[in-house]
């Protein structure tokens, strides 16, 4: 076949317009395979034309825009010199040849064929290109360089790019190449400024198939544009660099910015204050490394304590003699009754009459085992120890102390005295010891066979002397001081309180009342008895006058009655009632008048509104307070006086009850041992466990504790703050941090109550998180978590 | 003496559903690993044993009785202290998704025991509003398709910055130029702004992170962010590095670190991007910082020239300012001079009615480069929460009423008025920002929402977590104890700073490109801006659009 020319001018040298050009090279190419086409300016050469035998299509003359538009598969096109914008827009198959330079938008939606372009082309090239993958992918070949913006949303095309003779030889792909890039591969050879999006496109160097690649189609290139000379200055493997896709999926993994964050803190970062963390001047040391949000060790927020025996159970914190219950319960549990009845006996000579019988038990009444069920019976285990001997008294050290009264204060102050080695020596007012336990409580409430058990087991102490009838003066007063190390006073309150209102002389003090009662010659009394001050003695009063006959008993007071416990069940079942407020007008042989003018009857009026103390023989460098219209010695925590040698318990401080007695007389003891053995005494400090702290629901509600048995009591105890070796913290121990380890005989850890054993948990830092669950599984509330 | 066996029930006791956060523990799931009860930064969790009574009551037999069964289970505790705060920390440290604190969907009771020990509620966030607030709802309704050159946000390039600083009128500017007068410094930034947040109210790495995400943005990304510094200072290093200029210092009614400052002033490389004078907050108007004992840590105390483990409240007001004219006077030149004249300066105030007047004696006054506005819904890391919930102005209407003050007397291309108050409140930053820049904005600071994006705070405006006042801050973003702060990673939270400007600036194009600009940030562009609120239209300014 023939080639037919086709001129972009008509006849008279005028342009043919576009579309009439158009229709001229369709026909012409439905006759040839050949074309040659002398343009003048017309747009979309070789549009839409396609021979199946193939077409060729060279043209000469100013070229128009979109030379090669729409090119279809077979078609080639040469254009002898350079080309408008848009070469190549939209093709899908054509190759295009361009003996020059093109300017912008080549290859622009291109998805198939070639553009060989034998200068440099404008801005814009390449940009969203196609390739479908049932055919090649679309392909442009630039001997020069490209102007901006090159390859933006390029999706399939392939650029080579190779630098001969640059528009600008530093930059040869433009400003900001590959902009939104998601395919293709752009070859180049040449400087570049870089500026490509760091996310869309990374540069990288041509592997051997890519360069095999590269290689094959240069020389195709080369001999589609003339110049085969530059086969050799173009294939320098080193000379050649590439742009490649970063897929979205790795973009994904990347760091957005274009550096990453650990290479900017080791290059800009850290220089910038002199290389190192800008807190180094003012936090020497501080290490803000980042570390994990459940971390062991030291950097936890706290930790766990094994704070054995740290706080009191509330048995022993809320006895006044501290008495540790739980410790004689654990000796029990151990099968050591011995130990723990002698255990008790240290602390107390009158167990079974004080805890047993005439306390009103705080220790259980604050038992953390109510929480489960009901208190530990502490009384039972008073009882148990009446007839139990005295434990052995230490040798004589050779000191001696003078105790003022023999009722529970002093009585204690002396045994504590003589176990320690003190001879203790009590001179007591009455012709028995015991003082108001003996002297006014009544039988029904204080067994007689009990007290006299346990008051003979005192007396016939070692160290312990008594001396009965003694009355108390300054002189008297003075010659202990001088023939003693020191002197206690626990003379107690034994004058009646009276109130001066018209008839007073008609009433019976309680104290006289009680004491006359247990005597062998009590008071008459009438049927109808009136009692003026409803406390517990109050109570004690009552009990008595029914005893002694009466056959009703009021209880008055001006407020409501304080009495509580035992005494007032005890009152109240004789048939005892109380009124409130009553304020006495008089008493006349008829009864109490009140103020309002209503009459109490009675024969009997008994007043029982407190005692004082009697202080007569004190020294001036002892002194008092005076409270309620009464002088009470004034003491500090260890009952020491104003006097350093003279001490001062019981009632004589403040009005208590018994076992705040024996309690006052066990620390002045303490107090006074201390000083002799030279050592700085120290007060019980501990504070009471807190409900909180353990964990009850260990513990089942149990019908065993009804029955009251030593053991019984023993197997109940919660062994509050004293760890029972249970190994429950070893085994919550979500980490198996917690370890338990035996401890050499005689390491304390409390232990000096002479309990068997001794053991410790620990928890090990490098393995503990701080999660808490020690301390929230402990039954006992040893474990705590605690700041450090 | 209580018995033991006594549970009192007084007026504050409450159960689990009058508690805002109810955990949901699956006991079928939990290990019992202990790590929600060992990073709980409430201890509000903890393992409980529950024992459960069987009772045995067959009717026809003589053998009766009770058996017991013991189980566990991670519970909640129901005082005030140690109520839960929602942060899920434990749902995010739980290996089997065995727990997760619930909202809770009643009305809960902990708003009325907020009081304990008569101390009303102190927080840390902003307020307790949620949902779209009004920056939320405006438009950018005029678009540029064929009308306009059609830009193109992925491709072209765009100008996103804003001048800070004063820029005198052109015959001024000439006169002086001529006459070798001086010329008021200005910085070209980008236009959202890093708030102030103090070192101390931040934690170290926290704000170190932030600081190095700014340079990052800037060395790297090419973004000019600027942070402001809060009130605490800054450490003196910092003071002296090539970053200064990418910071606004903030003098304060506390004048906490402001010793270190001057004692670097000699030695610094660079002058720092601008003065802020803090003359209010939006989160407290009438308050101040309230930064307590429990964050005041030896590092604190150090940078801000005082003794560890104190309170340190700054006063409402400065001191020894009395009046608007007497600051202006007195610290807007005082901070003009110590940098010799080239650094910006500027104040921030509560939006206020009274915004106005601060406004307009600015305008009046050479030395000052601007004014910050902050409204109600800023945040803070320490405030009553009356202060947070009820006090303040919202940020659009008084932007709006001073920019069209300015527009009035023509000086708004002259003095930059700075919005910030809530911005990002709901996520959408760039839209909040931009709508405020086009209702006449300069640029916009944003705090709140750089914490929730960069450093990864878990409040929200449902009483979430809020905690930043007492440092315990889950994630070490507020907590100046290193056991929690060395939780944040810092490159992390400057990975996280620069994704937040980059993808701000991408917003911004694709906000500018369609309303064909991309030289010049759209400040005051009114004119696209709809809302179809008729009400907020009017108030605005704009169009009303349905």
């Amino acid at each position: 076949m023939s080639t037919i020319v086709v001129k972009g001018l008509d006849e008279n040298g005028h342009r043919i317009s576009s579309m009439v050009f158009e229709n001229l090279v369709r026909d012409a190419a439905d006759k040839t395979n050949h074309l040659s086409l002398e343009t003048f300016g017309q747009h979309n050469i070789g549009i839409r034309l396609h021979r199946a035998d193939g077409l060729t299509i060279e043209t000469s003359g100013p070229a128009g825009q979109r030379l090669g538009c729409m090119g279809m598969p077979g078609t080639s096109i040469i254009c002898h010199g350079s080309a408008s914008d848009d070469v190549g827009y939209l093709n899908i198959g054509a190759e295009i040849t361009v003996l020059g330079d093109a300017t912008n938008g080549v290859c622009s939606a291109m998805a198939n064929g070639k553009v060989y372009i034998r200068g440099s082309i404008g801005a814009r090239g390449l940009t969203m290109t196609k390739w479908n993958p049932d055919y090649q992918r679309p392909e442009l070949w630039v001997l020069g360089s490209t102007g901006d913006s090159f390859a933006e949303f390029n999706c399939g095309g392939i650029a080579v790019v190779c630098g001969i003779d640059a528009k600008n030889p530093a930059n040869i792909l433009g400003y900001r190449p590959c902009v939104g890039m998601v395919g293709g591969t752009i070859y180049f050879r040449g400087q570049i400024d870089g500026s490509h999006p760091k996310t869309n496109a990374r540069l990288d160097r041509p592997t051997d198939e890519q360069w095999q690649w590269l290689m094959e189609g240069m020389g195709k290139y080369l001999e589609k544009i003339g110049r085969t000379d530059l086969m050799a200055t173009l294939s320098v493997r080193d000379e050649w660099q590439m742009l490649l896709t970063i897929t979205p999926q790795e973009r994904a993994l990347m760091f957005s910015g274009p550096m990453p964050m650990a290479e900017f803190r080791n290059k800009h970062w850290n220089k910038a204050f002199g290389g190192g963390d800008p807190l180094r001047d003012i936090a020497p040391g501080l290490d803000r490394s980042p570390i994990e949000a459940v971390p062991t060790g030291d950097l936890r927020r706290k930790k766990p304590f094994w704070a054995n025996r740290e706080s009191a159970a509330p048995c022993t914190y809320y006895c006044p003699v501290h008495i540790p219950t739980v410790d004689r319960l654990r000796l029990i549990r151990e099968g050591k009754i011995d130990e723990a009845y002698e255990m008790l006996l240290r602390y107390t000579p009158l167990p079974a009459s004080v805890c047993g019988a005439v306390c009103p038990n705080l220790c259980m009444e604050n038992c953390s085992r109510s929480g489960v069920d009901e208190s530990i019976d502490v009384q039972l285990l008073g009882r148990a120890v009446a007839n139990v001997p005295a434990p052995t008294m230490a040798a004589p050290i050779g000191k001696k102390v003078a105790i003022i009264g023999g009722g529970p204060a002093g009585m204690n102050a002396a045994w504590q005295l003589a176990q320690a080695g003190v001879e203790a020596h009590i001179f007591e007012q009455d012709k028995q010891i015991g003082g108001k336990l003996a002297q006014v409580i009544p039988w029904e409430r204080l067994s007689k066979a009990v007290w006299d058990q346990e008051i003979k087991r005192f007396l016939d102490t070692s160290n312990i002397h008594v001396h009965l009838s003694v009355d108390m003066n300054k002189e008297k007063f003075k010659e202990l001081q001088s023939n003693f190390d020191y002197v206690v006073v626990a003379v107690g309150t034994h004058e009646p309180r009276r109130i001066p209102f018209p008839g007073n002389e008609r009433v019976i003090p309680a104290l006289h009342f009680l004491k006359n009662a247990k005597s062998s010659i009590p008071d008459k009394i009438g049927k109808e008895v009136v009692i003026i001050g409803a406390g517990n003695v109050g109570c004690d009063v009552a009990c008595e006058a029914y005893r002694l006959g009466a056959e009703k008993v009021t209880l008055v007071d001006i407020q409501k009655p304080l009495a509580f416990g035992k005494e007032k069940e005890a009152a109240e079942a004789l048939g005892a009632t109380f009124r409130w407020p009553v304020m006495t007008r008089e008493v006349t042989d008829q009864g109490l008048v009140m103020d309002t003018g209503e009459l109490i009857p009675a024969q009997t009026v008994i007043i029982s509104i407190g005692d004082v103390p009697s202080l007569k023989f004190l020294p001036e460098t002892v002194e008092t307070v005076t409270v309620g219209g009464a002088a009470w010695i004034k003491t500090q925590d260890s009952h020491l006086t104003t006097n350093a040698k003279v001490l001062a318990v019981g009632d004589v401080e403040k009005p208590g009850l018994a076992t705040n007695a024996l309690g006052a007389g066990k620390t002045a003891a303490e107090f006074i041992i201390a000083d002799f053995n030279g050592v700085q005494w120290k007060p019980f400090t501990q504070h009471p466990i807190t409900q909180q702290a353990l964990t009850i629901t260990h513990y089942v509600p149990d019908e065993h504790i009804r029955i009251h048995t030593e053991q019984a009591q023993a197997e109940s105890c919660l062994s509050c703050a004293s760890c029972r070796d249970c190994h429950l913290c070893e085994t919550i121990c979500p980490t198996g941090a917690i370890t338990r380890r035996e401890l050499e005989y005689g390491h304390t850890n409390g232990y000096e109550s002479g309990l068997d054993g001794s053991w410790e948990y620990t928890s090990d830092n490098k393995k503990c998180i701080a999660c808490g669950f020690c301390a929230d599984t402990c039954p006992c509330g040893i474990w705590m978590m605690r700041t450090f | 003496m209580v018995s033991a066996r006594s549970v009192s029930v007084g007026p504050s006791s409450l159960g689990y559903t009058d508690l805002p956060w109810i955990i949901q523990h699956r006991e079928d799931r939990c290990t019992l690993c202990g790590r929600c009860t060992a990073v709980c930064p409430k201890e509000a969790i903890y393992l409980a044993y529950r024992r459960q009574r069987m009772p045995k009551l067959d009717v026809l037999k003589k053998a009766r009785g009770n058996e017991y069964r013991t189980f566990v289970g991670i519970r909640q505790k129901t005082n005030m202290a140690n109520t839960c705060i929602g942060c899920s920390m434990c749902t995010m440290v739980c290996p089997n998704e065995a727990i997760m604190p619930v909202p809770n969907t009643n009305e809960h009771r902990t708003l009325f025991f907020h009081n304990q020990k008569g101390q009303p509620q102190t927080r840390g966030g902003r307020r307790n509003v949620s949902g779209p607030n009004l920056l939320d709802r405006i438009m950018f309704d005029r678009i540029s398709m064929l009308t306009d050159p059609a830009l193109d946000a992925g491709r072209h390039e765009f100008n996103l910055t804003t001048t800070l600083g004063r820029t005198l009128a052109p015959e001024e500017f000439l006169k002086r130029q001529r006459e070798g007068g001086w010329i008021p410094p200005t910085r070209e930034i980008f236009p959202f702004v890093i708030g102030s947040m103090s070192f101390g109210a931040l934690s170290p790495n926290a704000w170190l992170g932030l600081l190095q995400g700014v340079a990052y943005c800037n060395e790297v990304l090419g973004i000019p962010v600027v942070m402001c510094t809060g009130e605490g200072g800054c450490p003196p290093w910092v003071l002296r590095s090539p970053y200064l200029k990418y910071i606004v210092l903030q003098i304060a009614s506390g004048y906490f670190g402001w010793d270190e400052i001057i004692r670097a002033i000699p030695e610094m490389q660079c002058d720092p991007a601008a003065i802020e004078i803090k003359y209010g907050q939006g989160a407290k108007p009438g308050d101040g910082g309230l930064l307590m004992w429990f964050k005041v840590s030896k590092l604190i105390a150090r940078l801000r020239g005082v003794p560890e483990g104190v309170d340190l409240p700054s006063p409402p007001v400065h001191q020894t300012l009395y009046s608007i004219e007497e600051s202006v006077m007195k610290m807007i030149q005082t901070m003009s001079t110590a940098f010799g004249h080239k650094v910006p300066v500027y104040p921030k105030i509560s939006a206020s009615t009274s915004a106005k007047s601060v406004l307009n004696n600015l305008v009046r006054n050479p030395y000052a480069g601007g004014l910050l506005i902050d409204g109600i819904d800023g945040g803070t890391g320490a405030a009553y929460n009356i202060s947070m919930d009820a006090t303040g102005h919202p940020i659009a209407s008084n932007v709006r009423e001073c920019y069209l003050d300015l527009v009035a007397q023509g000086k708004q291309n002259e003095i930059p008025i700075f919005a910030a108050g809530g911005i990002g409140k709901n996520g959408n930053v760039t839209q909040n920002g931009m709508a405020l820049i086009m209702l006449g904005a300069s640029g916009v600071h944003i705090g709140k929402y750089v914490m929730q994006a960069a450093t990864g705070c878990l409040g929200n405006e449902k009483s979430r977590c809020n905690v930043c006042n007492v440092g315990i801050c889950p994630k070490g973003i507020t907590s100046q104890n290193p056991k929690l702060y060395r939780r944040l990673d810092p490159d992390l939270v400057a990975e996280r700073v620069s994704e937040v400007f980059m993808s701000i600036s991408t917003e911004a194009k694709k906000i500018m490109a369609p309303l064909g600009r991309s030289q010049s940030l759209p400040v005051g562009m009114s004119d696209a801006l709809g809302i179809s609120d008729k009400d907020a239209a009017d108030r605005l300014g704009i169009r009303y659009v349905c």
